[in-house]
């Protein structure tokens, strides 16, 4: 019972990361451009997030039988040959694997995908717990890992298309006013970017809480057909939106800054690219990374524009990340799963195996906290001017403010 | 549907609706500011009253799929509580 305790709560953290480090794909653009304010911004992410948490109705239990083999895909019930002890194992350490990464790439200000983390974590502690055929490839190969590889080149394209006809269309109109008038537009994107993450991201975790109540048998009956617990999708809801109004700073900076110096117009252009790619892909039944999405929609706006400036170097960066996140994922959810098997064979007892790898999380989790704090990026500088010469996501003011305090740089 | 053809039928909608809308509501904002008359940097220039107009009909119209397309995501949603289909004439 502990241990299902330790686990919904590792799941809504996992969440609230996830809320952290999505809220730049709705509002980095609008911040950059000064559309909106930033604590605005993130207090409107928040909301949206959290209503369009509870406007899904779709059962989250596609999410976990997508990449693992322990569900039945028609009930949501465990298949026979896993007990509860070892689902739960799994479940925690997936989870730790997915906060984990979604921690560290925070810490670098790197746009990565919470969506592949979480997965990659399962994969890792799927094939820790049952080898590979414990993992459904052909779920990973066509849900998770070529809708990757397409969507920020989709995303790109149609934000390519849309920041040169808009530039195209109003070249004759006054800048001031050009800038005035994408800014609302702008407001209004970027809000239809928050409600679509809401309603498709929060359902991750809704899956995985119901994952681990199935499987300590406190969830029965067709979970598909009647729905999850209200609780549950309160919980996931609050936490989401919670983790989005705390706002990830650092992601916000590099996804408005970083990438491209961008003005309203693209900003515009990339945020309705983003929410309509978002939406018509979970529409046909492909479950998109919301930050590669948006990602790709911000580089394809500088694309687009004649004569702006991207920084390729960042993007560059961005990429290996994107590509190391599932196998990276995945280790620390395996190295999870072994040391708490280890631990259980060794105690017998569950809540040590288990504990242990709760309190690890914990400290890491700290410690990551602890670094980024020691060179802080929030509200004030979010905007401030990119450090090209490092090309880190801290500002030189910043960083020089520290240096007499020497602590290893992010 | 393989992944392809769901791969080109996000691009297809994309392009339309991702790049096409922006686009009307940039051609929107041509007339909107026309119509509003100056040029935002001084010079005088009449206003016309019905390129303004026409220019907040089109900022209603892309208001007006927004609103659509946030109903046909929630769809689901709104019949299991309601009952009724708030997008019938979307396939």
């Amino acid at each position: 019972m502990i241990i299902l305790v330790l686990l919904i709560a590792t799941a809504l953290a996992f969440d609230f990361t996830n809320g952290f480090h999505d809220t730049g794909n709705a509002m980095a653009t609008s911040i950059a451009t000064g559309a909106l304010k930033p604590k605005t911004a993130v207090l409107l992410a928040g909301i949206l997030n959290l209503v369009g948490a509870f406007l899904s109705v779709e059962v989250a239990v596609t999410v976990t039988t997508s990449v693992l083999k322990v569900q039945d895909s028609k009930t949501g019930h465990l298949l026979s040959g896993i007990d509860a002890s070892m689902g739960l194992t799994i479940i925690f350490s997936g989870l730790i694997g997915g906060i984990l990464w979604n921690l560290l790439t925070w810490l670098f200000g790197i746009p990565s995908s919470s969506s592949h983390a979480l997965f990659g974590g399962l994969i890792g502690a799927g094939i820790a717990a049952l080898g590979l055929s414990g993992v459904n490839w052909p779920g990973v190969l066509s849900k998770v890992i070529i809708p990757a590889f397409a969507s920020p080149f989709i995303a790109g394209l149609i934000a390519a298309a849309g920041t040169w006809l808009v530039y195209r269309i109003t070249r004759r109109v006054a800048k001031k006013r050009r800038e005035e008038g994408f800014r609302w537009g702008q407001i209004i994107t970027a809000s239809l970017v928050a409600l679509a993450h809401g309603t498709g991201d929060a359902q991750k975790t809704m899956g995985v809480i119901a994952l681990a109540l199935i499987t300590t048998g406190h969830l029965t009956g067709d979970v598909k057909k009647d729905g999850l617990p209200f609780w549950i999708i309160f919980s996931c809801a609050l936490a989401i939106g919670l983790g989005t109004y705390i706002g990830g700073w650092r992601v916000i900076r590099t996804l408005g800054k970083g990438l491209v110096e961008i003005e309203s117009p693209q900003g515009f252009a990339a945020e309705a690219s983003s929410a309509v790619v978002i939406l018509s892909s979970s529409a046909a039944g492909m479950a998109l990374s919301t930050t590669q999405v948006a990602t790709g929609s911000i580089l394809g706006s500088g694309v687009g524009k004649p004569g702006a400036q991207v920084r390729w170097a960042v993007a560059g960066r961005m990429a290996v990340a994107w590509l190391v996140t599932l196998p990276a994922a995945a280790l620390v959810g395996a190295l999870s799963y072994w040391l708490s098997y280890g631990l259980k064979s060794v105690t017998d007892s569950q809540l040590v195996g288990d504990g242990v790898i709760f309190l690890i999380l914990v400290g890491l989790s700290g410690f990551m906290y602890w670094r980024a704090q020691q060179q802080k990026v929030d509200s004030t500088n979010v905007n401030a001017d990119w450090d090209d010469s490092t090309n880190s996501v801290v500002p030189a003011e910043e960083r020089k403010a520290k240096e007499a305090k020497p602590t290893a740089s992010v | 549907m393989t992944y392809v053809e769901a791969i080109l039928k996000v691009l297809v909608i994309g392009l339309i609706l991702g790049a096409g809308l922006p686009a009307v509501f940039a051609v929107g904002l041509v007339a909107f500011s026309k119509g509003s008359g100056g040029d935002g940097d001084g010079a005088v220039v009449a206003p016309n009253p019905a390129l303004k107009a026409l220019g907040l009909l089109i900022f209603a119209l892309v208001a007006a799929v927004v609103v659509i397309a946030i109903l046909y995501i929630t769809k689901t949603t709104i019949i299991h509580h309601f009952g009724f289909n708030p997008v019938p004439f979307i396939p």
